[in-house]
């Protein structure tokens, strides 16, 4: 190694540069590199290579050209494409099954852990490998988490050895729905029953919180199961993964391979305004399939929206209204209307009246440029395309008096068919004849029972109306769940807690539970209670069905913070809760949890028989220990038996499990919540035992913890450390113990 | 907009030593190569413009006004600088290869040619000194990419890697004569 360090010869390499004159240089390199050739040697070398190093570095950076710059994230020079038996990861390729805008895709053979047959899609742009596998990664979870028969499975994700990314999915090998429709001239009805499975597909994977962001009828694949045609839709986090290129730049330089068809993107896409997409998106790109499946056409062209460049195509989405499906057909040549209309086994004006209605107001509302006038969700979708199957009212269409009256009349044609033939043999009937006079009375009877039967369906379609506003409101609530997932996903808690701020409280499933779970302990860790207790309180109900092990987690949340914000009542009632549900409980972790939690505050003689048994599993376990040396579970159980103890009144045996707690400090060192609590509960041993010294000097030590912690802010922790509801159970018991130390003054 | 997760980001990242986190880099990297995009649109494909210049757009977009956080500054156009030096080794990558009809073709350039060396050789040529620099020399290193690849000022160099900015002029000064010596003798 050199004599001197680093740090002298640049400093001395400085100093020389700026000399200019050459004898001085030397004079000054010979006493500063004294004894040190080599150094001096090296010096002196870098001197000589000093002009032409600026010059060389000078003007790189700062002109570099705008196309070179653009072409980064432009299509890689043509690759080789992958060989048939390439072995990429765990997959053997074996076949060349499809080739698409962005990607070639193989049917490829997984070796392990199972031997089976994937579909295997090579992205074909050069495009950062590694954010598009991270930005895979970070969606994994979401997507392991959907099942739907008409969801193709995404299964890995990883880079070629070529650097490009690849995607693995359930291999489906099917037709393009549309494709498949028109081959096989499937009416309109069929249609429209593929159309809604596909709407619940995308429906189930947004309440698991995945935006699919790519629906087109290339993405959804029809396969047949026992003749029975089965869609699929494909590609699932892929778009999201490779969002990247969806940029301005490769909008302007290669869209046209890469998105394939711009036709299917809703106008907020096309903004690229990036964060801004949400479930409402595929919604739009639903009624653009919906649309295709109908018409055979889309409702902007694909060829001209790319001819059209980016502003344009961005002001033709953002702007433009499309012809209504019916109209569109209308306006088709003579021979592809009948192409289109012989497709649907139809003939054009039978096609025309059928588009024409319903159809027109359910594809239009889906299309709206403003999504919150489009169908909320892809199931509000599918239920007004299945109200249209059923002749029942679509919410698509404004209520009017005579639209529903005339739903009426189809449902139920030969009701009205009598009606109508009554009504007209009375007014004939009373004219002409009084022998008509016996069946006048007959008819008239028919026309009241029409009549009565008339109100009973105009009823009825009312109620199914609030029926249907109440699916909407549910439907609405449900998608402010999940779009507060997605916005929880990415860390902005402000926007989600407003967002469900305001929902009426009936938010029961999963995705609930995560949402107000994460604003409860959002608000908890800025101190703020109130609302901290508002989310889990809604929490607790929505996972009041379901009794996992989390649960008694969310209890542990809630339980201080009501007896912190000193809400005794509804404390004593989740308490209450608490031991009816886990009287049983056989896991030491949720055993301790629970004991501790339903003993924050002093209890009655009989609480403390009901939480008996939980007490004596606990000690039976603990018994099994060494509590000479107490683990960290052990000890934990330890300050829970204590509290106990404390609770019922026998101080010297809570004083002694609360020593023993103590003597167990864990690696995470002193600053344990645990800590903190059993010297607070020792403290108010010692107070009821008359030992006041000892007691002060528990208190001293226990809440100086605690102070601190609040102090310095509360974490959310981990069950090692701690969490922070731990910490706020000890400052809990530290104010009742500063009380106590007031009323026990000598 | 400024970008407020962005500044969370910036403040959690907090005493890291300067490398840049693994959070925040391809953040940046898209921005940056959005602006690209943008730009080129805009200024149409035979003019020039600066990366530096990107660089602090970038930082306007993302973060903004709000946050005047010198450290927060520091951090992000740290990260920025190692960005952008990917960016333009990708995009000189492409262009030589495209050049040099595919593959890997190894740079050699000798005396004559590397006076006319075209910029993107001379980033490559950069890019592989800064490599071996890195080895021997890892802060020195980073004081190149901070100020060739990020546009950075010495006083913000030096509010990053806690020196003065004698000391940063200095470390740059050596480091441009050591990596042309390397690009000179050992490439």
């Amino acid at each position: 190694m050199n004599a001197r360090p680093q740090q002298d010869e640049a400093e001395i390499f400085d100093d020389a540069r700026r000399m200019t004159n050459p004898a001085e240089r030397a004079a000054f390199l010979d006493r500063a590199c004294h004894g040190d050739p080599a150094l001096r040697e090296r010096i002196a070398q870098l001197l000589n290579f000093e002009p032409q190093a600026q010059e060389f570095f000078d003007g790189v950076v700062e002109n570099i050209s705008a196309a070179n710059l653009a072409e980064i994230s432009a299509a890689e020079a043509p690759g080789v494409d992958e060989q048939i038996g390439t072995v990429i990861g765990r997959y053997k390729l074996l076949e060349k099954i499809g080739e698409g805008g962005c990607g070639v895709v193989y049917m490829a053979e997984q070796q392990k852990p199972v031997r089976r047959r994937v579909a295997l899609k090579i992205i074909k742009l050069g495009m950062d490998t590694k954010s598009v596998v991270a930005r895979f990664e970070a969606e994994r979870q979401a997507l392991a988490m959907m099942d739907h028969p008409n969801i193709a499975r995404a299964l890995d994700a990883g880079a070629t050895e070529t650097g490009r990314p690849y995607f693995v999915m359930e291999l489906v090998r099917g037709f393009k729905i549309t494709e498949y429709c028109d081959q096989n001239n499937l009416p309109m009805a069929q249609r429209l029953n593929l159309f809604i499975q596909v709407c619940h597909a995308i429906q189930h994977a947004h309440q698991k919180g995945v935006i699919h962001r790519d629906i087109k009828p290339s993405n959804i694949l029809v396969t047949l199961h026992d003749g029975v045609p089965v869609p699929k839709v494909i590609d699932f986090g892929i778009a999201k993964a490779i969002e990247e290129p969806l940029t301005e730049l490769t909008l302007f330089t290669a869209y046209a391979q890469l998105i394939g068809t711009p036709a299917y993107m809703s106008p907020e896409q096309a903004e690229m305004s990036g964060l801004d997409i949400d479930t409402r998106s595929d919604v739009y790109s639903l009624g653009v399939l919906l649309y295709e499946l109908l018409t055979g056409k889309t409702p902007f062209d694909s060829q001209e929206l790319i001819k059209s460049g980016v502003d344009h195509l961005r002001r033709t989405l953002r702007e433009k209204e499309p012809a209504v499906p019916s109209m569109m057909v209308t306006t088709m040549q003579g021979n592809e209307l009948l192409a289109t209309a012989e497709h649907r086994r139809s003939e054009p004006v039978k096609l025309i009246t059928a588009l024409s209605g319903d159809l027109d107001w359910i594809v239009m509302k889906a299309l709206d440029k403003d999504r919150q006038r489009r169908y909320q969700t892809a199931n509000g979708l599918a239920f007004d395309v299945q109200r249209h199957l059923t002749n029942e009212p679509v919410l698509a269409r404004p209520p009017g008096r005579f639209y529903r009256l005339q739903k009426l009349v189809r449902r139920n044609k030969i009701i009205f068919a009598a009606g109508t033939a009554v009504a007209l043999a009375l007014v004939v009937g009373l004219g002409i004849s009084t022998v008509m006079f016996f069946r006048e009375r007959e008819a008239r009877k028919i026309a009241d029972d029409a009549k009565q039967r008339e109100i009973q369906l105009r009823e009825a379609a009312e109620r199914g109306r609030q029926n249907e506003m109440l699916l909407r409101q549910e439907a609405e609530s449900r998608e402010k769940i999940v779009q507060a997932a997605v916005l929880l996903r990415n860390n902005r808690y402000e926007e989600a807690d407003r967002l469900v701020a305001a929902l009426p409280p009936n938010q029961e499933n999963l995705a609930g539970a995560f949402v107000f779970r994460t604003l409860g302990e959002w608000h908890a860790l800025r101190g703020e209670w109130q609302p901290a207790a508002e989310r889990f309180a809604v929490l607790l109900r929505i996972n009041q069905p379901d009794e996992m092990y989390s649960s008694s987690m969310d209890f542990s949340m809630q339980a201080p913070v009501l007896v912190q914000l000193d809400k005794l009542a509804d404390y004593e009632q989740l308490r209450r809760e608490m031991m009816r549900r886990f009287a049983d409980v056989s896991d030491p972790q949720v055993a301790e949890r629970v004991l501790k939690n339903s003993l924050l505050v002093p209890a009655s003689g009989e609480a403390v028989k009901t939480l008996q048994p939980i007490a004596s599993y606990i000690s039976v376990y603990v018994q099994g220990m060494s509590t000479a040396y107490p683990d960290k579970t052990t000890a934990w159980q330890l300050s829970a038996l204590g509290l106990y103890y404390f609770r019922q009144g026998n101080f010297a045996e809570a004083a002694d499990d609360c020593r023993k707690c103590l003597r167990y400090v864990g690696p995470e060192g002193p600053d344990s919540p645990r800590l903190a609590a059993a010297n607070v509960i020792l403290a108010m041993c010692e107070f009821n035992l008359g030992h006041r010294e000892p007691a002060l000097e528990k208190l001293a030590a226990g809440k100086s913890l605690i102070e601190q912690k609040f102090q310095d802010g509360l974490k959310r922790g981990n069950g090692f450390a701690g969490y922070w509801f731990d910490w706020l159970l000890a400052r809990v018991l530290s104010q009742e113990a500063e009380a106590m130390k007031m009323q026990k003054a000598p | 907009m400024p970008d407020h997760d962005l500044t969370l980001l910036l403040q959690s990242l907090g005493k890291d030593d300067g490398q840049a986190s693994s959070e925040l880099l391809p953040l940046v990297y898209e921005e940056l190569r959005r602006l690209a995009g943008a730009r080129m649109r805009q200024e149409m494909a035979g003019h020039t413009l600066q990366p530096t210049a990107l660089v602090h757009e970038a930082w306007m977009r993302m973060v903004g006004e709000s946050d005047r956080t010198w450290k927060n500054r520091a951090h992000f156009f740290a990260a920025a600088a190692e960005c952008m030096r990917r960016i333009l080794i990708e995009s000189a990558r492409r262009k030589s290869r495209l050049k040099r009809g595919g593959g890997q073709a190894k740079l050699n350039i000798d005396d004559l040619e590397l006076a006319a060396a075209s910029p993107d050789d001379k980033i490559l040529l950069i890019d592989e000194a800064i490599g071996r620099l890195e080895k021997d020399d890892p802060e020195k290193a980073r004081v190149v990419v901070m100020k060739f690849f990020g546009g950075m000022t010495n006083q913000e160099i030096g509010e990053h890697l806690g020196v003065t900015e004698r000391t940063v002029e200095r470390h740059w000064a050596y480091a441009r004569a050591c990596l042309f010596q390397i690009i000179r003798t050992e490439i």
